[in-house]
């Protein structure tokens, strides 16, 4: 269509001006690759892709899709496991990979500012030499950027003692759709006027693109002890979670996997796992050297006393790297159990663990499908992967389906539909199973509050007819490229 | 392109930290999760092999980082090789680039025209041209690939030009193994220091080390180029030399040319003449370091009191996973101190005929990897690859050498133990 | 200004709900009368905000009898609460199952409620472990200004789902709507409290603070108070066994200083006092001054400079390893007051923090604006389309956030 070509070419100029021709991406098999985050059900080509180096490089992008009026969509390093960097094909993918810069680190005040592509794990390595760390770990750390932290509001198994990225975020500088620049909080706590700076953290890029962060940073835990406790079933393993907890322990993390998860993270880390065990419970505790020894020897007391089977304890660092390797990289190398898996991130309050686990065993035998189970145990946070072949559209759908239940079941449970991954495109729909009409409606009147057109990330947290009407699934063409009336740019 | 190779990548995005290319330039396409996803749009037939396309691929220097970051297990190597050959087969190449890849290919691989090249390079250096080019500025103003090449070629003796591997050398004392030698081409032309003090140290170490005279090239820079039956042509001719020999072990010096030798068995699966020896022959090969490693160390190691600084090669780190003997020979050494090497680990940008068909971001990671090395302030480096070697001395001005190298200095030490003492 | 902010606004109704339902009709009441809305508990923070906007009559909505503890979770460590119970009576409640609230603000005279504290965003001391009161809520559930129940959060701590509204509520001081409940996640109670005392100068102090931070000891508060020449009382919670270890190392990074570290009895009274200090009445001032946690040397001194040539005596109490102080003014009329706070604000500023004002004469807001110099343009700009987005015609508290919100 003409018009669409016309409007296209006045915008691929200006970004051309403000990217420079290696910051602006136009040939189809280059924005192709962009097509998907972590999540690769959902794939849409985006009609440009930006690479902008700096703040003024994104103001620039940002004034340009306003003056068209055409929606953006921010994107970090890709990983994202809820679709929230799934790009609009008629819009900008802003990637910000290659802002990147670590740009002030204040180590006696325990914070650093960074650019919102530096990685996770690239933060806590800039403040190792200070004794300091940065706690939230979620298990792609080595890659998943801050910037996608923030607009998730990511945990990791870390975050049951010492809270997420919201509790970690002390200011942000955003670009608002509108192009103009706010800054969000600061160094100092309490920021004046409205917490906009907490709402934003976890609005999933629906809010404006952050340019610049400002995180706290923790001391480095003066001991940490960890162990892996093996149960004959995660029932009885969650039971040892209960006992730990109603005894006043807080561990800094509590992780669960079962036993098809198990044989997937053995294959890759070879981490020491048993094999034959109904359930792993790591058990990691930090803090105070002398503190942490006597909380360390109850637990162990606790998960004997619980039903453990076998305990193993990591004698050193590289030790522990090797549990956490097995178990961070369990996602990933479900792709040696099967070709393709959905991963849900529902949560359920801890106490009805087993009875949720029982649940979906049930739902998986009746649908015909394996599925593997990681999770945060000590804050109910689940990770069911249903596993399955995508090849087969049938098996595709079943899967999709049986995704959708349990993240639904978890809310039935009294828990909520993202415990750390996001709502994104993946869960949107499912949002009214949560949250009734006017708590919906509430929360878009805040988000257009920010975005008054609605161009910032669309289609995605709220459920809208455009997006529900259809079913989510594998790539689509526009209607109008299916009836050949346009065509891929 | 294998579709269930390709298939088992689940687009996690683990690689791109480890990756060269997507830690110069930050975009998808030059990291492995977007280079897989490009050859599967191609497989497809929704992307055409364009320039493009072979762009992205070209710049992949096919370190292999990223198959040890995989948590998936997928096999990388294996496609980029495949992808590379598909380029051979599919696209052509603007004429420049065609010329300047059949001089290497025609130069490198293969002792007698390095040589030839080696005396040019002499006469380069020696005789003026080298300081002419230097100083009325015309080397500045070389197009980037010569300029690459100029930098490139190191310091060669005439006498290096002419020297060879003995063909037979006897173990010292009671024979432990006995060795096939892998000579290589750059290290015999260029590094032949390196090549005696192998042989050296491997005979004091009980190992009978037979040298086959007529072995030519292993074929790791056609294979990992995508030259495919150039390549399995070479393998085929390795195996006829080598595989009658009755060996323990095939021993090679360069880590280049083991990953590649220990990938014959796949590279020659499918040709029913060859498939079986090249699989046992593979099964036997091992990089030097391995095989000293796995000795009981028998000769007697003097003092060396040297900070070293270990560089792990990525045909030897990633490809063939080894990363534990060559650290483990060097601290059989007494007064060596290892100095750990504080970087991302990435390649230095080397990677077989990189450095010089892709000479701005080889450039760009050798000069980071010179700066990290310098920032240990280790007396030398010690690497077992000598393309590292090559591409690490244009901007490390301290010495450089593989690890056998500093075992036969400390064993012809004079302060070595001596019997009876 | 408790009773004096309800004398400056005209009330022509006062509603005193019980439920949801109750809340709801109070607020279409007001909405019905075309009336403000003032929400108050037990309106022990009445006098924080700026002045209101006059013009319209005023229904106030008293949250006291909506006190109920609806449910509480021990083993899942969550509890949920309407919005106008009584911190004091929450966290007795709690304690029988050895759990409690993490957050302690001073109590003040009257019973403060919990949705009190949250939408002052309150703290205390032991903010410096537990965090402050907008990481301990969960959940919430507001009405709106035209009626609508809005939802936000859930029952589980873990819970990305949506948009943080609980975030914009906590600090809101009433404008954006009436807070109805709140879902609390909490903490066990510690085992055991210890604390010790340390005479020193806010230099000495900012070192010791800064080099705790940067040890493994854990503390759960570090307070400095200007009193004489100045004194840090430094706090530890935890199992009983460990905390003499900790102790002893905090004793050492205090010797380090030069300073002298005095083992307190009674700890968790002492701390209950040092607390109490964080809170005024009028005719005393009290400016809160927020600043990185390094600069308690410069917010010290800065104090010292503003009072001088004044009949004020000015006290700080800083929650030092925080950065967040208070400042009591003493003596002297409004206008010495006004003095003292305009020059303290100009330096807190120029280190990058900001002063704003608590408890006060009511007349000082004609010479200080609580909330000192507006922000910058396009985030003011974003404050009232979030205002306008939630409460269009302005009726909840119109005129006392910042920016005249």
């Amino acid at each position: 269509m003409e018009k669409l070509a016309i409007v296209s070419e006045a915008l691929r100029l200006e970004l051309h001006d403000v990217l420079g021709p290696a910051g602006l991406l136009t040939e189809w098999a280059q924005r192709r690759t962009y097509e998907s985050d972590g999540l690769t059900g959902y794939r849409a080509v985006p009609a440009f892709v930006a690479l902008p180096e700096n703040r003024d490089q994104v103001v620039g992008v940002v004034r340009a899709c306003a003056r068209h009026g055409v929606p953006l969509v921010p994107r970090g390093s890709g990983t994202g496991l809820s679709g929230g960097a799934l790009p609009h094909p008629d819009g900008v993918l802003i990637a910000l990979s290659r802002m990147r810069r670590v740009l002030d680190i204040d180590a006696a005040n325990q914070r650093i500012t960074v650019e919102p592509g530096v990685t996770n794990a690239q933060v806590s390595k800039a403040v190792a030499g200070y004794d300091l760390y940065y706690a939230p770990d979620p298990s792609s750390q080595v890659v998943c950027s801050i910037g996608g932290n923030v607009a998730e509001n990511s945990g990791g198994a870390h975050c049951l003692k010492y809270g997420f990225t919201t509790h970690h975020v002390l200011g942000c500088e955003v670009v608002l759709p509108d192009g103009e620049v706010v800054e969000l909080g600061g160094p100092t706590l309490d920021p004046l006027g409205y917490d906009l700076r907490g709402l934003f953290v976890g609005s999933e890029g629906t809010l404006g693109i952050v340019t610049k962060v400002t995180l706290r940073l923790l001391r480095r835990p003066e001991a940490v002890r960890t162990m892996v406790a093996d149960f004959a079933t995660p029932a009885a393993a969650g039971d040892a979670v209960g006992a730990i907890i109603a005894a006043g322990i807080v561990p800094a993390a509590v992780e669960m996997m079962d036993n098809l998860a198990i044989q997937a993270a053995e294959d890759d880390a070879h981490a020491g796992f048993d094999r034959d065990s109904g359930a792993a419970l790591i058990v990691e505790l930090d803090g105070p050297a002398a503190e942490c020894e006597a909380s360390f020897a109850d637990v162990v007391g606790l998960c004997t006393d619980n039903g453990a089977t076998a305990i193993r304890i990591a004698d050193d660092p590289a030790e522990r790297a090797r549990v956490w390797k097995g178990r961070k990289a369990a996602f990933a190398a479900m792709g040696r159990l099967a070709p393709d898996y959905f991963v849900q991130d529902g949560v359920i309050p801890r106490t009805r663990l087993g009875e949720c686990l029982d649940q979906i065993s049930q739902m998986a035998a009746a649908a015909g499908l394996r599925v593997a189970n990681v999770f945060h145990a000590g804050d109910g946070n689940l990770h069911p992967l249903v596993l399955y072949d995508g090849a087969d559209a049938e098996v595709t759908e079943r899967a999709e389906t049986l995704s959708k239940q349990i993240a639904e079941l978890c809310v039935a449970f009294g828990g909520s539909l993202s415990g750390e991954h996001g709502i994104g495109a993946d869960k949107a729909c499912s949002m009214p199973t949560m949250f009734t009409a006017d708590d919906l409606a509430v929360m878009d009147r805040v988000r257009a509050a920010f975005d008054p057109e609605g161009r910032c990330n669309p289609d995605k947290v709220l459920p809208t007819p455009r997006l529900c009407g259809e079913r989510p699934g594998p790539y689509k063409p526009h209607p109008l490229e299916a009836a050949g009336i346009i065509e891929r740019m | 392109m294998d579709r269930e190779l390709i298939n088992d990548c689940v687009h996690c995005g683990f690689c791109l930290p480890a990756c060269p290319t997507y830690s110069l330039w930050g975009e998808e396409m030059d990291s492995p999760r977007g280079r897989i996803h490009l050859m599967k749009t191609a497989l497809d037939g929704d992307t055409a092999i364009d320039a493009t396309w072979v762009g992205h691929l070209d710049a992949c220097l096919g370190c292999m980082a990223c198959v040890s970051a995989c948590p998936s297990g997928v096999h990388y190597d294996e496609l980029i090789e495949s992808a590379r050959a598909t380029i051979e087969d599919e696209y052509r190449r603007p004429w420049r680039d065609r010329a300047f890849r059949r001089v290497l290919f025609t130069v490198f691989p293969g002792r007698r025209r390095l040589r030839v090249a080696a005396v040019f390079a002499w006469i380069h250096r020696r005789l003026g041209p080298a300081a002419l080019l230097r100083r009325t500025g015309v080397r500045d103003r070389l197009p980037p690939r010569l300029k690459a090449l100029e930098s490139v070629a190191p310091a060669v003796r005439l006498r290096d030009v002419v020297r060879r591997t003995p063909a037979l050398v006897p173990a010292v004392g009671a024979r432990r193994r006995r060795i096939g030698f892998v000579s290589g081409c750059v290290q015999e032309v260029f590094f032949g220091d390196v090549n005696a003090a192998t042989v050296r140290v491997l005979a004091a170490e009980g190992c009978e080390v037979v040298t086959p005279p007529a072995q030519g090239c292993c074929g790791a820079l056609e294979l990992h180029g995508g030259r495919e039956s150039a390549a399995m042509a070479r393998a085929r001719k390795i195996v006829d030399v080598f595989a009658p020999l009755g060996l323990d072990a095939v021993v090679v010096n360069a880590a280049g040319c083991g990953s590649a030798l220990k990938d014959y068995g796949r590279l020659l699966a499918d040709d029913p003449r060859y498939a079986e020896r090249a699989r046992d022959l593979a099964a036997k090969v091992r990089d030097v370091t391995e095989v000293l490693a796995e000795l009981e160390p028998r000769a007697a190691y003097g003092r060396l009191e040297l900070d070293v600084a270990y560089h792990d090669a990525c045909h030897l780190a990633h490809a063939q996973g080894v990363t534990g003997a060559p650290r483990t020979v060097l601290r059989r050494i007494p007064g060596v101190t290892l100095r750990p090497v504080l970087d991302d680990g990435l390649c230095c940008g080397s990677a077989g005929i990189y450095n010089l068909v892709q000479p701005e971001a080889a450039a760009e990671l050798g000069q980071r990897k010179a700066a990290t090395l310098a920032e240990t302030e280790a007396d030398v480096v010690v690497t077992t690859n000598p393309g590292c070697a090559l591409q690490i001395a244009r901007w490390l001005d301290r010495p450089i050498r593989h690890p056998v190298q500093l075992l036969d200095a400390a064993a012809r030490s004079p302060s070595r133990p001596r019997p009876g003492h | 200004m408790t009773a004096e902010t309800e004398a400056m606004i005209d009330v022509a109704a006062t509603h005193r709900p019980r439920d949801l339902t109750g809340a709801r009709a109070a607020v279409l009441a007001a909405r019905d009368d075309d009336a403000n809305i003032l929400v108050r508990g037990a309106g022990t923070k009445l006098s924080w905000a700026g002045r209101p906007t006059t013009g319209r009559a005023w229904h106030v909505i008293d949250t006291r009898e909506l006190n109920l503890l609806v449910s509480h979770d021990a083993g899942d460590m969550t509890a949920t609460v309407q919005a106008g119970i009584a911190l004091h009576d929450l966290q007795a409640e709690l304690g029988r199952a050895g759990q409690e609230f993490g957050c302690d603000p001073p109590g003040t005279a009257g019973r403060s409620t919990v949705g009190g504290v949250f939408v002052a965003n309150d703290g205390g001391p032991r903010r410096l472990r537990y965090g402050g009161v907008r990481d301990h809520v969960i959940g919430t559930t507001v009405v709106l200004a035209d009626g609508t129940v809005a939802r936000s959060g859930g029952d589980v701590i873990k819970n990305v789902a949506g948009y943080d509204l609980g975030k914009l509520w906590c600090g809101s001081l009433g404008t954006l709507g009436l807070v109805v409940e709140l879902t609390l996640r909490l903490h066990p109670v510690p085992e055991a409290t210890r604390a010790v005392r340390v005479p020193a100068s806010a230099p000495v102090a900012a070192a010791v603070v800064r080099d705790l931070l940067a040890s493994p000891v854990e503390c759960s508060a570090m307070e400095w108070a200007s009193v004489g020449r100045g004194a840090l009382l430094l706090v530890l919670e935890g199992p009983a066994r460990g905390l003499d270890t900790q102790v002893d190392a905090m004793i050492a990074i205090v010797r380090r200083h030069g300073a002298e570290a005095e083992p307190v009895d009674g700890a968790s009274d002492q701390l209950d006092t040092w607390r109490q200090a964080h809170s005024a009445e009028a005719p005393a001032t009290r400016a809160r001054a927020t600043s990185l946690p390094t600069d308690l040397a410069t917010i010290a001194e800065a104090l010292t400079a503003a009072v001088e040539g004044t009949p004020v005596e000015a006290s700080l109490y800083s929650h030092a390893g925080l950065g967040l102080h208070d400042a009591v003014l003493t003596g002297g009329d409004t206008r010495d007051h006004a003095v003292v706070v305009n020059r303290w604000r100009d330096a807190v500023t120029r280190t990058g923090g900001h002063v704003v004002l608590r408890e006060r004469p009511a007349e000082l807001d004609d010479h200080v604006d609580p909330w000192g110099d507006p922000p910058p343009a396009r985030y003011l700009d974003l404050m009232r389309s979030v205002k306008t987005a939630l409460d269009p015609h302005g009726r909840f508290s119109p005129g006392r956030f910042v920016g005249g919100i």
